[in-house]
């Protein structure tokens, strides 16, 4: 089974974000770069499905200039197989639909079963990319995924572009009939539970969270990813159709400091503390 | 007196001096291939430090006579020299025996008297180590059959010894240029006189078929210790015993920390055979004291154990790995990380064990073969690499706290001649942060030139390196040693023992040597020479609890309370008996501050108990506690909260008093001038 992780490089959450002076981008300089965590969610989902199942191959893309290669070589060091980078003038500047319609052309050639993606970066939180790229493969996506199971390997993918469809399944293991194509069984995180869907043939699944932390990566692991040659796919001829313009970055105010009651008894506090809570932050 | 090996006598002794050597030999020569199993590590630099410790440790059994074990200690080391006069005396036997020939000295009445003296003593000892053992059974000690065998033979020995001795002189054994044994005189004789000369035979064969005896079972024993302790302590690491092992050439090893027996070293394995089992690296462990899996002499048993057991297939097979160590057990794991490297142990041990190492190469297999560490323990990593903090708080935000204290960067100030390392605690830290002010009051009091990195320092790895990622700890200690350079940088200040210990004992070997003091040391200094002077307060006992990476790793005891006790009003009170060298962890060493303590009692709990109970027997509790190191402090904290007597302990850290008591007399106008510019 073929899985390949899209992953998107941004700015790490212990980064102190700065707007730059233009006001409509961030410093970059002093950023520390890493993987967005939901896409590391994915591919750990990814590479417990590899503990599980040996014959799996995890591969990883993005899109982006040559900065984005540590983050692949991160996920190489956290066990992927290989990795690919989609790369060319203009690449840091993809609008989602430009990326979805890049990744969609490496996909159509790595030939992938299923797809992971994050179901949204930390960076603009459009949660865009997963669903546009479905759109363009013409896969069914399922969305907020926890899990996800093989339940029958099926003889082999079926050709891309041809409609599948996905449903809602009860909870609960399904045993495949002979013959029938591959069909995955994926958990998806609704209010105050979940629900198992069913995808027969490709799917894009954009993923929720991981049962485990993803993992760190061994130092054989990182040395190895190290040597690994990442192959480039060039961008050119990728159409974005829609541009999306930021009119403007401004930082969160500061905060503003905390009321603290010292001396004094605790029931007056009580009191005090329920008028101020009613009256200036308005929230009883 | 002469030997009853008169014709076939000789030939008999020869054949039982034979079978027990022999038997020796072969069980030694098999216990050897195995150590040789370790890989080659060289321990021979340092000859000074080696032969002294073998005149203290060895010799002196400096480490046997350690509270609270003086009284044991004092019965095993009447064993230990009478053992060295006897065996002296055991080899003239023999070679009169078989030979005829005696040992040069032998008959001198100064030997004689040693012998005889020592005999006694040893005795005496015997009997009190098996009342002990058998009826005041010491806590952890591992009891077994072999102690008593062990008992039992030195005991046959010693009777025998002063039996053949009494028997031959009531025999008129002596030859008139003798000397006499004063103690076998002494004896009254509960045998017919003309038995004596059967009764010496008797005694003198017993006495030497179980010198045969013990030789031959020794390799089977933990009293093998006797042969291993002499090689153990000569080749004992001469490190500091701050600094962990560093591994060369890290990005070309194909496998990382102990994978296999073969990845410790001969020396572990030695330790290994060392082990006389006594409990006392068990008796003094904070994580076994609190119900943790840990048991450090568990950790050098279960090492020996499977080298016992592997190491035929492993010498067989030079492709075989065997169990790796840390997969020995399922448990295995759950030992190792509970431990907080204390170095309670390492500080107990008689036979200078070294645990620690052990316990992190088995880390660093877990951590860096494996990618094996605990969910939060990665966490940490993940954010030291990150954001240079385990916290994961924005690098960027580092030097925040030092904001409109004029306390300035190297950037600012790139003359500056000591450089504060703040460390991650006191730059993010909020509690922390006050300390980090409190040593900046001080230091511009003093009007030392100092400057701090601000967002330019990162984590020094010390974190990474105990939880056994040595690759992580190296690259942080690069990239310090890199921005240390930019700015020429050759003296550190550091607040934070942990700090300080791997700036002071690990750089160096990544060729970043610095004149690297703790603030403590530096503010006695600067009490000392009245740079600064504190001004008078009110009467408060303050306990002094003593951080594992001063003390035990670094042997700063006194500094830090010299500076409480300069503080007027200041009762200073020691937390007997944990206090100095067998000071009780808080908990947060080795990596244990971000990983997740669930099992058995929080060990910072267990020392808000000592600190209460210390203070209860001398009849005042101390209203503080006060430390040297921002761990120690915020677990501190955390203990006193959740017993809810923080408005009656107050943690402290010793650098706060200072500060609150700063007066400007001491202060030289003119450098503090320079200092605020």
């Amino acid at each position: 089974m073929r899985l390949l992780v899209c992953v998107k490089q941004v700015p790490d959450s212990t980064t102190r974000v700065k707007v730059a002076p233009d006001g409509t981008s961030i410093v970059t300089d002093g950023v520390t770069w890493s993987i967005s965590p939901y896409d590391e969610y994915a591919i750990e989902l990814a590479l417990e499905h590899k503990d599980t199942a040996a014959d799996t191959v995890v591969s990883v893309i993005t899109v982006g200039g040559p900065r984005t290669k540590d983050a692949l070589r991160q996920a190489l060091a956290m066990g992927c197989d290989d990795a690919t980078l989609v790369t060319g003038d203009g690449a840091d500047a993809l609008g989602p639909l430009g990326i979805a319609n890049a990744l969609k052309s490496a996909i159509d050639a790595l030939e992938p079963d299923i797809v992971l993606c994050g179901k949204q970066a930390s960076d603009d939180d459009q949660g865009f990319v997963g669903p546009a790229l479905a759109e363009a493969l013409g896969w069914p996506h399922v969305a907020q995924v926890t899990r996800f199971e093989v339940v029958h390997p099926g003889p082999a993918s079926p050709a891309p572009g041809e409609p599948q469809s996905s449903e809602v399944v009860r909870p609960g293991p399904a045993s495949p009939a002979p013959g029938e194509p591959q069909s995955t069984e994926i958990w998806k995180e609704v209010e105050g539970g979940h629900e198992v869907w069913k995808a027969s043939g490709n799917a894009v699944l954009t993923v929720q969270k991981s049962e485990k932390d993803p993992r760190y990566p061994s130092l054989p692991g990182i040395m190895k990813a190290k040597k690994k040659e990442i192959p480039e796919r060039a961008l050119a001829g990728v159409d974005d159709p829609v541009k999306i313009e930021i009119v403007q970055l401004e930082p969160p105010p500061a905060r503003g400091g905390g009321k603290i009651f010292k001396d004094g008894d605790t029931t007056a506090h009580a009191a005090e503390l329920a008028k101020l809570l009613r009256d200036e932050a308005k929230v009883l | 007196m002469t030997p009853p090996t008169t014709g076939a006598g000789a030939l008999v002794l020869a054949v039982v001096a034979l079978l027990g050597f022999g038997a020796f030999a072969y069980r030694a020569w098999r216990l050897y291939r195995y150590l040789r199993l370790g890989w080659n590590e060289d321990r021979r630099a340092g000859l000074a430090g080696r032969l002294k410790d073998e005149l203290v440790i060895y010799l002196l059994q400096r480490k046997l006579l350690k509270r609270p074990y003086i009284i044991r200690g004092l019965a095993h080391a009447f064993i230990f020299w009478g053992f060295i006069v006897i065996t002296m005396g055991t080899v003239d036997l023999l070679l009169s025996g078989l030979v005829g020939l005696r040992m040069p000295g032998a008959e001198s009445g100064f030997f004689v008297w040693a012998v005889d003296v020592f005999a006694a003593l040893v005795l005496a000892s015997i009997v009190l180590a098996v009342v002990r053992r058998a009826f005041f059974k010491p806590p952890r000690m591992h009891i077994a059959l072999d102690g008593y065998i062990i008992l039992g033979l030195i005991a046959t020995l010693m009777v025998s010894l002063l039996v053949f001795e009494n028997a031959g002189l009531a025999a008129g054994y002596l030859a008139a240029h003798q000397a006499v044994p004063p103690f076998a005189q002494l004896l009254p004789l509960p045998y017919p006189p003309d038995a004596a000369g059967t009764v010496f035979a008797a005694a003198w064969w017993v006495h030497v078929v179980t010198v045969l005896g013990f030789a031959a079972y020794l390799p089977q024993s933990k009293h093998l210790h006797i042969v291993t302790t002499l090689p153990n302590v000569f080749f004992r690491s001469q490190r500091p015993r701050g600094a962990l092992r560093f591994v060369e050439r890290i990005e070309e090893q194909e496998t990382f920390g102990a994978a296999t027996l073969r990845d410790l070293s001969w020396k572990q394995h030695l330790d290994g055979y060392t082990c006389t089992e006594c409990g006392r690296c068990s008796d003094n462990c904070p994580a076994l004291a609190t119900g943790k899996p840990l048991d450090p002499q568990k950790i050098v048993l279960d090492l020996r154990d499977l080298l016992l057991k592997e190491g035929d297939l492993l010498l067989k097979d030079p492709t075989a790995t065997g169990t790796p160590p840390a997969r020995q057990l399922a448990t295995k794991p759950d030992e190792l990380w509970a431990c907080t490297t204390c170095a309670a142990c390492v500080e107990q041990c008689p036979v200078t064990i070294e645990h620690i190492d052990k316990i992190v190469d088995m880390r660093r297999y877990l951590t860096m073969q494996e990618a094996a560490a605990p969910p939060e323990a990665q966490r940490a990593m993940t954010n030291i690499e990150r954001a240079g903090n385990p916290w994961g708080e924005a690098a960027g935000t580092r030097g925040d706290w030092a904001e409109g204290l004029g306390v300035p960067t190297f950037a600012e100030t790139p003359d500056a001649e000591y450089l504060y390392f703040v460390g991650c605690a006191a730059s993010f830290d909020r509690r922390n942060q006050r300390v980090a002010k409190a040593l900046a009051k001080i230091l511009r009091s003093a009007g030392m030139s100092f400057a701090i990195l601000g967002s330019l320092e990162t984590c020094n790895g010390d974190p990474a390196r105990r939880m056994g990622n040595e690759y992580l700890w190296q690259l942080q200690a690069q990239r310090n040693i890199e921005t240390f350079g930019r700015y020429k940088i050759r003296k550190i200040i550091a607040s934070c023992p942990h700090c300080f210990n791997t700036l002071a004992n690990e750089y160096p070997q990544l060729g970043g040597s610095y004149e690297v003091v703790h603030a403590l040391q530096l503010v006695q200094d600067l009490i000392e020479q009245r740079k600064i002077v504190l001004g008078p307060g009110p009467a408060e006992s303050v306990a002094y609890h003593d951080p594992c990476y001063l003390g035990r790793h670094n042997g700063i005891y006194e500094d830090p309370r010299a500076v409480l006790d300069a503080i007027d009003g200041v009762t200073r009170m020691e937390i007997e008996p944990h206090h100095r060298e067998r000071g009780f962890c808080c908990g947060a060493g080795g990596g244990r501050m971000w990983m997740e303590e669930k099992v058995g009692q929080r060990v910072n709990h267990r020392r808000v108990e000592q600190i209460l109970a210390a203070g209860d027997a001398k009849g005042e509790r101390p209203s503080k506690v006060a430390s040297g190191c921002p761990f120690c402090l915020i677990m501190l904290d955390e203990g006193v909260g959740a017993k809810g007597i923080a408005d009656e302990l107050k943690p402290v850290d010793v650098l706060e008093l200072v500060a609150g008591r700063l007066t400007d007399t001491g202060s030289d106008p003119r450098s503090k001038e320079t200092a605020t510019a």
